[in-house]
């Protein structure tokens, strides 16, 4: 008895909230309609910034529910567009190591410059205080360890550490950027210290062009 | 009407509450009845075959193993082996004969709530081919076959017609949607580059949806599940989040402000944009209102803030900062007040993730030098660790169904894909082929 009541208060509970998803639903396919354009004008230039509509569509859902006499349904995958691996481009490099700069190593966690680190960037900053027209990018790296969106900051923190280091050498500001490139482009890719060492790195590369 | 019949005919009537609640989205997140509850009990489903009615041998078969794996997944039935129970279950044809009939009662005499089969075709006449196939469902509750799926389609879409008819049984007994037929993204990696790429739940279908010879990282869906937003890097100098429609390949960049942009989230309703930027100096939270374009600044402290997760309700963000010290897991409000710290165990925790029902948030954990995932109420009770053992997991991501997870680890040596129940039960590798494989991300919506 009692079983049978809740079961009757959960069918009138849902009943009332199929009630309100369908007013929901509503509300929300008109917002779907207007958004069935904005792709398009999204896509149609290279206009930063432009957002189509991405709220939940609920008319979307294929599913119809078991049937008694189940008519026959279409079924298709439209969801991904081809994409042409050959479209890519070579990206042309603008920049190249110097066998004259070294690259600087730090601790696990760290983004401090150890002594040995410092000697090697005031060997550098000679380097950069000589070759006068030289623009100098520092990319911050990282170990495989951690998470890849920590290790993006990780890596900043590191290259914003190495170019403040230089700046108080002596170069101008002006003359240094950074990047950082987190665990996503290592030197070596073995799971052990002597590599995770060679990954925690500054690497100096020297841009050509602008 | 018919939604007022489960209730009588089926053991699971109560996850009917859930199921409405879900298709509701935001609001509910405390009030759920979960699948993942201890006391769930799981209604108990056989597959008893999907016979070829004309094609190549392998096709019945096929179409039952996926169905069969779909089945199992949902975590929403138990998935009964007939013959192991001395039950042959052959041929039951489409109606309720003799034969079926006496199939049918032994079942249900061992406790098989839901028994399942159906028939499969390929037809080829010249360069076209087809497939058809047919499910039908006998419950046991109600002693009648209540009803059954028929799908027509190319060839390449077989899985995907098991995929759907999982995901109607799924429907009809909990009035959730499933997750048979939802997609993830994730990272390829060859060499130095990184390429976004989308695979089904269960790692097949995979497709590529970059091919920029450089690196992009770390996609996250458009709630509705049409867009992928990552962060790409322009040249080897400059680093923007793009965004791209998958249905067109039509691709555009939407936070371009130099330094780091990075772990985009969009906000349940598609309003807002939630980032990571250092553009004024250290990585900082920004709330990019996608109609007006108008640019919040959540968070202002001298450390580093990422990787924002939306609470399902759209109200409070959890996100990573560096502010103590190592990375630790925070919350806020969605303007950027009432910020407090969520994890207080172990010097990392980061990576996040607010699970779609609300009630817990899922995140990189580091144990004994280790970096495992981990899964914490919002309210910083009932923390647990997930994952044990070797390699470095990261990237942890919901199922839409919030049953599940999807993470990278590199338990293999390389980088893969695996997924694993919310309990930490089956644990299971998704991704084999490439050298490496990263940053899964589950589409939101079925």
């Amino acid at each position: 008895m009692k079983k049978g009541l809740y079961a009757c208060g959960v069918a009138m509970m849902s009943l009332a909230l199929i009630g309100l998803t369908g007013c929901a639903s509503k509300s929300l396919q008109s917002g779907g309609n207007s958004s069935a354009q904005a792709p398009a004008k999204a896509g149609s230039g290279s206009n930063a910034d432009s957002f189509p509509s991405t709220g939940i569509q609920p008319s979307g859902s294929e599913l119809r529910g078991l049937e008694k006499s189940p008519s026959e349904e279409r079924v298709g995958n439209a969801m991904l567009s081809k994409v042409d691996p050959s479209a890519s481009a070579p990206r042309q490099l603008d920049e190249a190591a110097s066998a004259e700069l070294r690259d600087v190593f730090f601790g696990y966690d760290s983004w401090a410059i150890s002594e040995e680190a410092g000697l090697g960037l005031t060997r550098n900053a000679e380097w950069i205080k000589s070759n006068s027209s030289a623009q100098v990018k520092i990319e911050g790296h990282c170990d495989e360890r951690g998470t890849s969106a920590y290790n993006l900051v990780l890596g900043e923190k590191r290259a914003k550490t190495v170019r403040n280091y230089l700046v108080e050498l002596g170069i101008g500001a002006n003359r240094l950027s950074v990047v950082s490139y987190g665990k996503e482009q290592p030197s070596c890719s073995e799971h052990d210290e002597p590599c995770y060492q060679q990954n925690r790195r500054g690497h100096l590369v020297v841009k050509s062009g602008k | 009407m018919t939604q007022v019949k489960w209730i009588s005919s089926v053991a699971g009537g109560l996850l009917l509450a859930a199921g409405a609640f879900g298709i509701l989205e935001s609001g509910a997140a405390d009030v759920f009845l979960e699948a993942t509850r201890p006391d769930f009990q799981k209604i108990s489903l056989a597959v008893a075959g999907i016979q070829n009615a004309g094609g190549p041998e392998w096709l019945g078969g096929q179409i039952e193993e996926v169905l069969k794996k779909d089945v199992k997944r949902s975590l929403v039935f138990d998935l009964v082996d007939l013959p192991s129970l001395g039950i042959k279950a052959r041929a039951l044809g489409t109606g309720m004969g003799s034969d079926a009939k006496a199939v049918f009662n032994q079942a249900a005499g061992n406790g098989v709530s839901v028994v399942v089969w159906g028939k499969a075709s390929l037809k080829e006449s010249g360069k076209e081919a087809e497939v058809n196939m047919e499910g039908l469902v006998y419950d046991s509750g109600s002693d009648e076959v209540i009803g059954g799926k028929r799908y027509a389609g190319n060839p390449s879409v077989l899985r995907l017609m098991a995929h759907r008819f999982a995901d109607e049984l799924v429907f009809r007994y909990t009035g959730e949607p499933g997750i048979a037929r939802t997609k993830i993204a994730y990272v390829v990696q060859h060499a130095s580059v990184r390429e976004i790429a989308v695979m089904d739940y269960d790692g097949y279908d995979a497709r590529q949806v970059t091919a920029d010879g450089f690196l992009n990282l770390m996609p996250r869906w458009s709630p509705d599940c049409r867009f992928l937003l990552f962060t790409a890097y322009r040249s080897r100098n400059t680093q923007d989040i793009d965004m791209i429609e998958l249905a067109t390949g039509k691709r555009w960049t939407v936070v371009s402000l130099g330094g780091l942009n990075i772990t985009p989230a969009l906000s349940p309703d598609g309003n807002f944009l939630a980032f990571a930027s250092s553009y004024q100096g250290d990585s900082e939270l920004y709330l990019l209102d996608t109609r007006t374009k108008a640019r919040q600044r959540l968070t202002v402290n001298p450390s580093g803030d990422l990787s924002p997760s939306w609470s399902p309700n759209g109200r409070e963000l959890t996100f990573v900062s560096d502010r103590g010290g190592g990375p630790q897991v925070f919350l806020m409000s969605a303007d950027g007040s009432n910020v407090r710290r969520l994890t207080f165990e172990g010097d990392y925790n980061a990576a996040p993730v607010w699970s779609p029902r609300g009630n817990r948030i899922a995140y990189v954990c580091r144990i004994h030098k280790e970096y495992k995932l981990c899964i914490i109420s919002p309210d910083g009770q009932n923390r647990m660790q997930l994952t044990t053992g070797p390699g470095i997991d990261d990237s942890p991501s919901w199922s839409p169904d919030g049953r599940h997870l999807v993470f990278s680890s590199t338990v293999h040596e390389k980088s893969h894909i695996y997924m694993i129940d919310a309990d930490g039960k089956n644990l299971e590798r998704l991704t084999f082929q490439g050298t490496r494989n990263s940053a899964p991300s589950w589409c939101p919506a079925s």
